[in-house]
């Protein structure tokens, strides 16, 4: 997907700072403006410096390229600075098995905005200015972030004239968002947002107020999906969209799309059908909650509400087992003592679920046998393709969810990408994937006999 | 095992030249460097002379011991401390007694060494960190036998008991220490609320201090070099004491504005103020560094803690001048006024630079005065360089708003604190529109003519 080889990530925060007479008169807009214009010129001075997060590299981008490391000049290619760079894990790459795992994409290189305030321009002492007029003084941090991507060959000045550039543009979107928002004295923080859009527009960054809730922002969005032409029935700009950076850990802990480690089989004439986006895998035991032997469906529930929570669709938190149970006790569907007891649920229940806590509506297949689960390939290809969320399966006695497939329209053949809900250990992704807990089954995986049914979450029409 | 003061041997031949009346006591104090293996004395200074006004203290008849002013001791070590720079402080305090009263020496010199360090930190912008020393010396000298008694004692721990500790006189001591150097550009904006004279100092505590949290937590670059780490300053060079020749290593500082404080906000702070106050320009910084392998980020410590005081310093002397000469109408004036600009002159002994703050209507005469008086020392003026921070421009208070009745009390006010003057310097007169400072000095003459008449 992503083309480039590096992300190089700049942050810091400047203070915006002014001085209003009068909040509400004509004069402050210009006043706000000024302010800005000065933070714009603090950018492209001389004083700016970057440096390279756990390296000693420092970088002056306005002095015609300067950096305190003899060997990096004008001319080094961007790459040149990961050898500078320590990682915290000793910078590991190896994997015991390097076969069924892929690459992990571009390397983020961080670095940090900051000043110089020695070296001044002239030498003047000190004085002391006092004015004493009444005026509403106005402090506020602004949490500049800018990222760009590049291939390795690109040349690192370019790079920092690159992101000095973004640093003058965010300071424009940020001036724009905050005299949009702004009423009298109360000033909303900018916040930047990355987006991963589909090229060519690539990474992009939109400026959002801090505090208006997304769904207030509908206009905002439905501009910029105009502006980059992105289809307008699915969410590409909600703040849960944003990108998420390769380096950043997840602070929930939760394990994200761990099938993008395995490689899919290898089928002749057979096409891949994946689930699109972000989910987070939930399985027996995780959260304190000893579910080992009838939570499997609950898990696969939870599976599907992070698929929408990440896609921007909702912006309630997953729901616990109780929440479920409670939920099904409120359409009727269960008797109060329901909830906290051990009872089993299957597909019908997780589409009830899913309608009365994320308002999400699902199609239900059913499926009479096992064996005829192989012959389901067009239905569940097309759903992956156009729906594109994960599929809770149940059956038996067991509940699975169905990732994606792998299935040749000409010979019929099919494999399964199951992620497994009956996994009771810990979020170690090297066991999860060998064990193939998340990995590719044949239709002999199904119990042949059995009935199934299948619960197929579909997509609001909504940015 | 106690701590280890190595003296220069020029401060054991100051000390062995003072003169006490007999009977009498000496005070003074004792400065240097201190590192967590060993300590650096470079000067030592007795206590001035008091210039007491009206009538003489009675003694109180006890004892020579408890006449030692220590409030005026304090003083003396507040203003030494402002004359030293990075890297340097006030290391402790010594005191000549006659040998009767060597037995309660101790007791004095505990009680004085407490209070020094307690008025010394008063306003300081910046915290002690964990590795910083917390003992200080004190030398006891009997007046007679010359005999020399140095202990310790934990300022930290208001009931640590006298440590001993060894006292070595060496040569040279602080001949080859490296000197850092930098000028740092300031522009701070202050807001101000409310209008009293304790709200202006307390709001440009609350700014000065938020500025000195960025200069501690900036980046800091020491000839070129990441001082962040463990790693030694010089590394990789033949450490040779008897060399004379001074490294100057310029230190390069580089702040965020990220602020813990303003965190996590979705919003602006916004403050009503009444006002504003601006710091700007252009301060010279230095800071010396022992050479017994020193590390980097001690390096830095210095020179960002001298950054600091220097900019708190003049501020404080400016602020308490103000409070004399404009009493409580510090809220009502504007305009742009110069603080008092650092110069700097070569150190009794050592060869270090101390430095003072020179306002814009002194000279170097000025200087040189305040240097005999509080450093015990001759300093020609052709020796103190003003040529680090240039004079500000000329400035012009303007709008200087007094209202008409409180006229003649300020007048007064002035006159009278004038004769109450304790201060060691001398207090200067402002700058002011010539049609201005003869209008008001008319009108104030005028009216205390009426007053008086």
């Amino acid at each position: 997907m992503l083309q480039c080889d590096f992300i190089f990530r700049l942050k810091g925060i400047l203070e915006f700072a002014c001085q209003l007479d009068n909040p509400n008169g004509v004069q402050s807009q210009s006043t706000i403006s000024k302010s800005f214009q000065d933070l714009r010129s603090k950018v492209t001075s001389k004083n700016i410096v970057f440096t390279v997060c756990n390296s000693p590299v420092l970088i002056w981008p306005n002095t015609g390229f300067q950096s305190s490391v003899e060997s990096l000049t004008e001319a080094s290619a961007c790459g040149d600075i990961l050898q500078w760079i320590e990682s915290d894990d000793g910078g590991s790459k190896k994997s015991s098995k390097k076969k069924d795992k892929k690459k992990s994409g571009p390397t983020v290189v961080n670095m940090k905005l900051l000043f110089e305030v020695t070296e001044p321009a002239g030498n003047t002492a000190p004085s002391l200015i006092r004015v004493s007029t009444q005026q509403h003084c106005v402090k506020m941090p602004l949490p500049l972030d800018c990222a760009l991507s590049v291939t390795t060959d690109e040349r690192l000045e370019t790079v920092c004239t690159g992101l000095v550039e973004a640093l003058n543009k965010q300071l424009a979107d940020m001036e724009e968002v905050v005299l949009q928002y702004r009423k009298g004295s109360s000033f909303l923080v900018p916040q930047p947002f990355h987006f991963q859009l589909p090229e060519p527009a690539g990474l992009i960054t939109v400026v959002y107020p801090a505090g208006v809730p997304d769904s207030q922002l509908q206009a905002v969005r439905e501009d910029l999906h105009r502006k980059f032409e992105l289809p307008c029935d699915r969410p590409y700009l909600r703040r849960a969209n944003a990108f998420h950076f390769p380096d950043a850990a997840y602070k929930d802990g939760y394990l994200r799309n761990p099938h993008i480690h395995l490689n899919p089989p290898n089928i002749e004439d057979a096409k891949l059908y994946l689930v699109q986006g972000v989910y987070s895998y939930h399985h027996y035991m995780q959260d304190h909650v000893d579910d080992n032997g009838w939570g499997c469906a609950y898990r696969s529930l939870q599976t599907i509400c992070s698929w929408f929570q990440q896609q921007g669709y909702v912006e309630t938190a997953v729901p616990t087992h109780t929440q479920i149970q409670q939920a099904l006790v409120d359409v009727g569907d269960k008797e109060p003592r329901f909830v906290g007891s051990r009872q089993w649920i299957g597909s019908i229940e997780v589409q009830a679920v899913l309608n009365q806590l994320l308002g999400v509506t699902s199609k239900i297949m059913f499926v009479s046998q096992g064996s005829e689960l192989a012959t389901k390939g067009r239905e569940l290809a097309n759903h992956f393709q156009t729906e594109g969320t994960p599929v809770m399966i149940g059956g038996g006695v067991l509940a699975h969810t169905i990732l994606g497939v792998v299935w040749s329209e000409n010979t019929g053949q099919i494999r399964f990408l199951i992620l497994d809900p009956h996994y009771t250990g810990g979020e170690d992704l090297q066991t999860i994937t060998d064990k193939g807990w998340c990995g590719w089954k044949g239709p002999e995986f199904w119990d042949q006999n059995a009935y199934y049914n299948l619960c197929l979450p579909q997509r609001p029409k909504t940015i | 095992m106690g701590r280890s003061y190595f003296v220069d041997e020029a401060v054991g031949e100051y000390l062995s030249g003072l003169q006490a009346a007999p009977g009498s006591c000496v005070t003074g104090l004792l400065a240097g460097q201190s590192s967590p293996q060993r300590d650096f004395v470079v000067l030592a200074v007795q206590t001035p002379h008091r210039e007491s006004e009206g009538q003489l203290k009675a003694p109180k008849g006890v004892s020579p011991l408890d006449d030692i002013d220590v409030e005026w001791v304090t003083e003396h070590a507040k203003q030494v401390s402002r004359m030293l720079p990075g890297g340097l402080c006030v290391l402790g305090l010594f005191l000549v007694t006659p040998p009767e009263l060597s037995k309660d020496a101790q007791n004095g010199l505990k009680r004085l060494i407490f209070a020094v360090e307690k008025y010394i930190i008063k306003g300081r912008l910046w915290e002690l960190s964990e590795e910083d020393v917390t003992d200080r010396v004190t030398l006891h000298i009997c007046s007679k036998t010359k005999k020399l008694l140095c202990k310790t004692f934990d300022v930290k721990d208001p009931k640590s008991s006298a440590k001993p500790a060894d006292w070595k006189y060496q040569t040279g001591i602080s001949s080859s220490w490296p000197m850092l150097t930098c000028s740092v550009e300031v522009d701070l904006q202050i807001p101000v609320t409310g209008s009293s004279s304790d709200n202006t100092d307390k709001c440009m505590k609350d700014g000065l201090r938020r500025w000195a949290k960025q200069i501690e937590a900036a980046y800091c670059l020491i000839n070129g070099r990441q001082a962040l780490d463990d790693s030694e300053l010089i590394s990789g060079q033949k450490k040779n004491p008897k060399t004379t020749n001074r490294q100057t290593l310029p230190a390069r500082i580089f702040v965020s504005d990220e602020q813990s404080e303003l965190g996590e906000r979705s919003s602006a702070l916004v403050q009503v103020c009444s006002g504003s106050m601006r710091v700007r320009g252009v301060v010279h910084c230095r800071a010396y560094i022992h050479n017994n392998k020193p590390k980097a980020r001690h390096a830095a410590q210095a020179i960002k803690r001298d950054i600091i005081n220097t900019v708190c310093s003049r501020v404080e002397m400016f602020l308490e001048d103000l409070c004399i000469n404009e009493g409580s109408q510090k809220g009502l004036c504007s305009g742009q006024q110069a603080l008092p600009r650092r110069v700097f002159a070569p150190m009794p002994i050592s060869g270090l630079s101390v430095c003072d703050y020179m306002f814009p209507d002194e000279s170097t005469a000025d200087v040189a005065e305040r240097l005999k008086e509080m450093l015990d020392c001759e300093t020609p003026e052709e020796d103190i360089d003003t040529s680090l921070e240039n004079n500000q421009l000329f400035s012009i208070i303007s709008g200087f708003e007094i209202t008409d009745s409180q006229d003649d009390d300020s007048s007064k006010h002035v006159s009278e604190i004038q004769a109450e003057n304790h201060k060691i310097q001398k207090p200067p007169k402002y700058y002011a529109g010539v049609a201005l400072a003869a209008a008001i000095a008319l009108l104030a003459t005028a009216t205390s003519l009426l007053y008086f008449s």
